[in-house]
């Protein structure tokens, strides 16, 4: 059975990419959200194999919807789509919960890397 | 390992990155439209809470965490910026400061992470919350278990990852998952910084074999390389570069290592007279090479207690902040010549005394804003400490633009209480400070809470004696007053110039001494009815050595005189022979009573004989 996929991100730009990028590799994505607040709800509705999660969204941030959701399930595999220059947000993520990053701009082989490294 | 071998370490860079939060949060305050003041802030709790985590104080790094955050905020434009925050921030990073000192008095338990977060609290509006993180002190940096080696971890991120910080942090939280992670080196929490090139270790320690180990920390993504050692057990943690270039050493070690060397000089004094009474012997050579080598030691001694002033004057800012802030004026406050170096053990004293006239600056000298635009002068109080070089000595100058000493009020005051004759009418300078420096002199209207009552003056004199340093005053009704400390370099050893008076030998600093001529062979003239001599066309004041300690005079034929120079002031000081120039040990002299104030201590010279040292600046 293909692995579900949370996508949040702002930007449908983005969203349509990582989901081509995921859906070409065999996941199927359940859910997109625009904002942190967004997020949090869907994961909780889906509870999807993994998310992929932008930094900086409108109305909670990325980071602060990590927080948010490892409190609910704590093994929760959240990927972070960061822009360059943003390795402190990055640390803070990871130190809140998220499992790996990719960098913006996206290469595909990267993001499957990544991905597969969270679902381990 | 034991985490209280790095204590001492912890505290002194802990303080120092507290001291600079402080300087940066008085600079944001004057300007704070500035972006880098914050991201200095940031770095500098930054690291304090990585440290303190590393240490075990587990309070201290919840308070600099809440700091941080905070921070972060105000960096993400989340919290406003103003007078409000800068208050908060200072309040925070004196809890810190105390709790840092807590910490490492092993009780960080103590520390009130409570008033931290409260005062954060109120920095923050209620609508945008500063976000409380998780905790973020992972294990890895724990407090250690005594006792175990584990493995040596060396991992190294490829150099071309993006986020390489971010990487090697997700490369640690997979060791961390297979057992105990602890001496991360760089620190976990400077990862993130700029400088953090990929590359880190740590020791581990868990049932996992290397093979599962290194698998699983390659499974982080963009790992280079991974090497796995089991470390000497005695190894200890040598092996990292630029350690040992430094070494820390108690100063009381250090106190002791000159006090032996400053009898060492004097038994070379010694050994180079006895060698002087065979010479071109075996023992005349060999006395040589002693004392080129205790020199050498001598001049490497002193060069190790030399502190760079702004070790004690990097308080300075705050403290003049936090007075005009009480004392509702606005000081522009700068310090010059941070570098210039001082005995540990002198820099170390003149601290408070710098404080209380700084002090007495901002309380008496500087005026209200409004009464400085009525003069014409900028609303903003100009203080400065500046320190400097000059000969042997270091000084330091601490001026102000204020309003200057009403002469005729001190006047007027020093005659009712019997200071000063009915007849005298003028105050030059020197004796305006003769006069305030008289315990409990003091013509403060009011007994304010920074000065208190009067200027104490006499307590910043008598501390600078004790140094062998000495104070003077200058001031201008309407334009200001400066104070110059004047300060010996070091304390233990001075060289002097030997001088004699009937069989009595006295030593003068040579710090003071400008140079020595023949004295009866001056024309002699007069200075506002005091004897003088002319020397290159200059009338010097004269002082008789025999009159001043109530010897009398000595029918000596061609006296020479020993020209003293005390800040641009010069006299010359009749002796009846020179004995010439030599190190002398300072002794501690609890002057008895009725003292001349002229004489500053005591040395012990070559020959077993006291001598006694004569006070230039008293003098001149």
């Amino acid at each position: 059975m293909a692995h579900t996929v949370l996508v949040c991100d702002d930007a449908i730009f983005m969203r349509t990419m990582i989901s081509d990028i995921l859906v070409q590799a065999g996941f199927e994505v359940v859910g997109e959200a625009e904002t942190g607040v967004q997020a949090v709800q869907k994961y909780r509705e889906l509870s999807p194999d993994l998310v992929t999660m932008d930094i900086v969204m409108p109305d909670m941030g990325g980071i602060e919807a990590v927080r948010e959701i490892c409190r609910v399930d704590p093994d929760a595999k959240i990927l972070m789509c960061s822009a360059m220059g943003q390795q402190a947000l990055v640390v803070e993520a990871i130190q809140a919960g998220a499992k790996d990053f990719v960098v913006k701009p996206f290469q595909p082989s990267r993001v499957l890397e990544a991905v597969q490294r969270v679902l381990g | 390992m034991d985490l209280a071998r790095y204590a001492a370490l912890f505290l002194d860079e802990s303080r120092s990155h507290l001291r600079t939060c402080t300087r940066l949060l008085l600079e944001w305050e004057r300007d704070p439209s500035a972006a880098e003041p914050v991201d200095g802030l940031f770095r500098a709790i930054h690291t304090l809470k990585g440290m303190a985590a590393t240490m075990g104080y587990e309070r201290l790094a919840g308070g600099a965490h809440e700091v941080e955050t905070l921070l972060a905020g105000v960096r993400e434009g989340a919290v406003p910026r103003g007078a409000a925050l800068v208050d908060a921030l200072l309040g925070a990073v004196d809890l810190l400061e105390r709790g840092v000192e807590l910490a490492a008095a092993g009780r960080d338990a103590d520390l009130d992470a409570g008033a931290i977060a409260g005062l954060v609290r109120r920095a923050v509006p209620a609508a945008a919350p500063a976000g409380r993180r998780r905790k973020t002190r992972s294990a890895a940096e724990g407090p250690a278990v005594a006792g175990a080696v584990g493995l040596v971890v060396e991992v190294r991120i490829r150099p071309d990852a993006p986020m390489r910080g971010a990487r090697a942090l997700l490369a640690l939280r997979r060791a961390e998952a297979l057992g105990e992670v602890r001496e991360v080196r760089p620190p976990a929490a400077t990862f993130e910084f700029d400088g953090f090139g990929g590359a880190f270790e740590f020791r581990f320690l868990g049932r996992a074999s290397e093979a599962a180990l290194t698998a699983a920390i390659r499974e982080a993504g963009d790992v280079e390389t991974v090497t796995v050692t089991v470390p000497e057990p005695a190894a200890g943690r040598g092996g990292t570069e630029g350690r040992g270039r430094h070494i820390r050493v108690d100063l009381a070690r250090l106190d002791s290592l000159t006090g032996q060397v400053a009898e060492l000089v004097v038994a070379r004094h010694r050994l180079a007279e006895l060698a002087a009474l065979a010479p071109g012997g075996e023992l005349e050579g060999l006395a040589l090479r002693i004392g080129r080598l205790v020199t050498g030691v001598q001049q490497d001694v002193i060069a190790a207690r030399l502190t760079p002033v702004w070790q004690v004057f990097d308080r300075f800012p705050r403290a003049v902040r936090d007075l005009a802030k009480q004392l509702g004026k606005q000081v522009d406050f700068r310090v010059e010549g941070e570098d210039i170096e001082l005995d540990r053990a002198i820099l170390d004293e003149i601290g408070d005394p710098i404080v209380h006239l700084l002090r007495n600056a901002l309380d008496h000298g500087i005026e209200a804003p409004a009464e400085r635009r009525a003069a014409g002068k900028p609303e903003a109080g100009r203080v400065v400490v500046a320190a400097s070089r000059e000969r042997a000595s270091v000084v330091v100058r601490i001026s102000d633009d204020g309003r200057g000493i009403d002469r005729a009020r001190v006047l007027a005051k020093a005659k009712t209480l019997g200071v000063l004759e009915a007849g005298v009418e003028a105050l030059p300078d020197e004796q305006l400070l003769r006069v305030l420096a008289r315990a409990g002199f003091s013509t403060a209207e009011r007994v304010s809470a920074v000065s208190g009552r009067g200027v104490g003056i006499d307590a910043v004199v008598e501390r600078l004696r004790a140094l062998g340093g000495s104070l003077e005053m200058a001031s201008e009704r309407g334009r200001g007053s400066t104070f110059t400390l004047r300060l010996p370099l070091t304390l233990a050893i001075v060289r002097a110039l030997l001088a004699r008076t009937g069989a009595e030998r006295y030593a003068v600093p040579l710090t003071f001494v400008a140079e020595t001529v023949e004295f009866d062979a001056l024309p002699r003239t007069e200075v506002q009815g005091r004897e003088a001599v002319l020397l290159r066309g200059r009338a010097l004041p004269t002082l008789h050595l025999d009159r001043l300690v109530g010897r009398p005079a000595g029918a000596v034929p061609r006296r020479p005189g020993i020209i003293l120079e005390v800040g641009g002031r010069q006299a010359a000081l009749v002796v009846d022979a020179l004995l010439g120039q030599q190190e002398i040990v300072v002794e501690a002299f609890d002057a008895p009573l009725g003292t001349p104030p002229f004489l500053s201590g005591a040395t012990i010279l070559p020959d077993g004989a006291p001598a006694l040292i004569l006070d230039a600046a008293v003098l001149v």
